[in-house]
């Protein structure tokens, strides 16, 4: 059963082609700050733009060398042809480059539509309402593509549907550290969550949760891995696996944090969303720090990791600026942590080895 | 106006002088905000809030060769050096509680705007984090469409919220007739800097764009004030003045008129020199000239309606436009500037600054066919910089400029 979800991941894109040949549009957030809500109310499938590791990605990428890894990434898949089934692109901001590659595609017209959403920083009042405008105005447009309204009512549905998803992911990552279920088949079953119908994913989150795996003995120590590069966090739970730790659970930026938000409830659906977006969502630098730092420490301490390996992706600022915020705690609380920065890859995580092996003899 | 009294002005504006105006506001009891460029100065001035700004305290501190400790405490206290260097050295400066001019008053509170880079929000969430202070967001969600009257809107009301956070926090109050003053002298600071880039148009331009480098500072941290407006008005006069004498900063007379694109390189400002030597004179930059000067429709600040002048102004961001609208401006630069070539600087510090000046230059070189030189580097941070290879990389592109001069493509 595990299995399905590694597969449903590795064949979203060939899954995308298959649901466009049926007639259904396809429209991707660029990141999980982009409500798919919205798109799923206009009857269309909302997917997530993620990482992937190809050499030919690597190779067409055609970017400015000191650009993450996740923007070249998807750049070379963009060259490559691998997201051609998609009908748009809705990116709401978490950082300047995927800001700024934003304008890089309406240049090159990389995507039939694209629609940058203006997204407040902040979550008072007046930010409510102005998002609540701005998601008003690009239901209006994904309706016009689609050729079905956002309405009120399809909107609310969305949103109980999204939020019913986000409450099995909740249930799953709680029950994962004391189940038999990996770290990196934990990773598949996020992943997939990204790119496959609402619908589908809850279905079968919902069939694992009743029939978890028995839990396996657990080899010491045990640790939490923070990342948002899907394959670097893979490569570096089999890395610490290998030298003997256990990862019993992880704060991938699409995974746990995907799931923490529910949209609230509130008469007015888009209000309702931006309400369950703005500063909702912990993604570093968009979500207050004091919270991060007591999320982490509180998730670690309900797995019972006892050390935390924090993955910084080369020039991704909000990680490498938030290692700085989080590291003032983690220091104050004598949490063990190893914060690693490399490049999205083989060669570059390789070089991680030693120090992994390191920090996992050091917690023994 | 004359020589002498521009002298006499432009020491007031000095990045020392402005020190000693923070240290002595201060003493006096001033509230000390930590602020980022792009906030609006005249309300602060307004108010009697005195700022520091450590984006450009960073500059100043590369400029004169002085970021070096404030960069290694920021490698001590964990950030990265793929982190922007303006936000390293400037967190440096906090940390440690030192400028290049000595040392910096205990802050009462800061105040970022979290639009012209995404790392403003995390930067001074950090400030209010690690060192209490009540923070202010001027929140300007990105777009790419600042002229949106609804945005617009929304952006006057974080003004209004901004003067009733200073109010909130500490004993200061706004004064109307006070902000329409500040608002005057800023409008005039603006059109003078504006008037003043305009004589690059003359041949030869009279302007250096290392000058111009170091004269923007009031622009970032003293707008509003009578002393800049006084500054930039006796500026445009000594440029009217040389360019009648035909005065140029091009040794040998100027031979190619460039545009630069990209915040100077502060640690290696000497590089434009090296261009001068060499005949070539820079004649337009966006950095100078689309981030500074009454960036509304009609050029001027309307005093009648201070919050929504404001509004358009501070919204009216360049990287937040398409590359198409960003070529534009390059477009109509390089027809009224009669310009030659282009220089870009892909500056790893500023992905907002750096992201799509390849398709940028595709497009001038289509339409224009000039040659472009690309540079790589760091705003601040001067690790990994080549003074070598710069000069050599500059030898080789002039030669291309002269050969198409000549009439002999290299």
């Amino acid at each position: 059963m595990i299995a399905r979800f590694r597969e449903l991941h590795e064949t979203r894109h060939e899954r995308a082609r298959a649901l466009k040949a049926q007639g259904r549009k396809i429209v991707a957030s660029f990141y999980a700050l982009a409500p798919k809500e919205l798109v799923h109310a206009a009857g269309m499938v909302p997917v997530q733009l993620v990482e992937d590791r190809d050499a030919r990605y690597e190779t067409r990428a055609e970017l400015l060398p000191y650009l993450c890894g996740m923007s070249r990434n998807l750049g070379g898949q963009i060259a490559a042809g691998a997201l051609d089934y998609l009908d748009g692109v809705m990116v709401a901001t978490v950082c300047d480059t995927n800001r700024h590659m934003v304008d890089v595609w309406a240049h090159q017209r990389a995507f039939a539509r694209l629609w940058l959403l203006r997204t407040p920083a902040k979550d008072d009042d007046g930010a409510i309402a102005y998002y609540a405008g701005e998601l008003r105005r690009v239901g209006r447009e994904l309706g016009a593509l689609s050729g079905q309204p956002v309405t009120d009512d399809r909107l609310g549905e969305s949103i109980g549907l999204f939020n019913e998803h986000r409450a099995l992911l909740r249930r799953f990552h709680a029950a994962r550290p004391a189940s038999g279920v990996s770290a990196e088949e934990a990773v598949h079953v996020v992943a997939s969550a990204l790119t496959t119908p609402v619908e589908e994913h809850s279905a079968l989150v919902r069939e694992l949760l009743a029939a978890l795996p028995p839990a396996a003995p657990r080899a010491e120590p045990r640790l939490m891995v923070s990342a948002l590069n899907i394959p670097m966090a893979l490569d570096v739970i089999r890395m610490a696996e290998k030298y003997g730790a256990t990862v019993v659970t992880d704060d991938l930026s699409h995974s746990p944090r995907y799931g923490s938000a529910e949209v609230p409830a509130d008469a007015d659906p888009y209000r309702a969303l931006a309400r369950g977006y703005l500063r909702r969502v912990p993604a570093p630098g968009m979500y207050p720090l004091e919270e991060r730092a007591a999320w982490i420490r509180q998730a670690m301490d309900q797995a019972g990791a006892q050390g935390l390996i924090y993955l910084v992706q080369l020039y991704c600022d909000a990680y490498a600026f938030e290692y700085a915020t989080l590291k003032d705690r983690f220091d104050r609380w004598k949490l063990p942590h190893l914060r690693l920065e490399a490049e999205a890859t083989p060669a570059s995580i390789e070089q991680l080895n030693v120090r992994v092996q390191a920090f996992v003899e050091s917690l023994l | 106006m004359a020589e002498l009294d521009l002298k006499t002005i432009q020491k007031k504006v000095t990045a020392g002088a402005s020190h000693r105006k923070v240290v002595a506001a201060a003493e006096a009891g001033q509230p000390i905000c930590v602020a980022s460029a792009g906030i609006p100065n005249e309300v602060l001035l307004a108010m009697g809030v005195s700022a520091m700004y450590p984006e450009s305290l960073a500059a100043i501190s590369s400029g004169i060769g002085k970021a070096g400790p404030f960069f290694e405490e920021a490698r001590n206290r964990g950030l990265s050096a793929a982190v922007c260097s303006y936000t390293r050295c400037g967190l440096g400066i906090c940390w440690t509680s030192q400028t290049a001019f000595g040392a910096i008053p205990r802050p009462a509170l800061a105040i970022t705007d979290v639009n012209m880079c995404s790392l403003h929000a995390t930067w001074w969430a950090y400030l209010e984090d690690h060192f209490k202070l009540p923070t202010f967001y001027l929140d300007m969600p990105v777009t790419d469409d600042p002229s949106a009257p609804d945005y617009i809107a929304y952006y006057a009301q974080q003004i209004r919220e901004m003067v009733a956070f200073i109010e909130g926090n500490t004993q200061s109050r706004l004064d109307m007739d006070r902000l329409r003053a500040a608002l005057a002298h800023s409008d005039r600071a603006g059109l003078y800097w504006r008037k003043m880039l305009d004589l690059r148009k003359h041949r030869p331009s009279p302007l250096s764009f290392r000058s111009l480098a170091g004269w923007v500072l009031p622009l970032v941290i003293a707008l509003g004030e009578e002393d800049t407006a006084d500054f930039y008005e006796a500026l445009y006069h000594q440029g009217v003045a040389d360019v009648q004498q035909g005065k140029t900063p091009a040794q040998g007379g100027e031979r190619y008129r460039l545009i630069w694109n990209g915040i100077p390189i502060w640690h290696h400002l000497q590089l434009i020199n090296y261009f001068e030597e060499k005949g070539a004179n820079f004649v337009w930059e966006p950095y100078t000239s689309l981030n500074w000067g009454n960036k509304t429709s009609t050029g001027r600040l309307d005093l009648d309606r201070p919050f929504d002048t404001m509004a358009e102004k501070y919204t009216n961001v360049y990287t937040n436009k398409t590359i198409e609208r960003r070529f534009q401006y390059f477009d109509e630069a390089i027809r009224d500037y009669g310009v030659d070539g282009v220089v870009m600087f892909s500056n790893r510090s500023c992905r907002p600054q750096s992201i799509g000046l390849h398709e940028l230059a595709e497009l001038i070189q289509e339409r224009h066919g000039l040659p472009i030189l690309f540079f790589e580097g760091d705003q601040a941070d001067p690790e990994g910089f080549s003074w070598d290879d710069a000069r050599m990389r500059v030898d080789g592109y002039l030669e291309i400029l002269e050969g198409r001069r000549q009439g002999t493509p290299a």
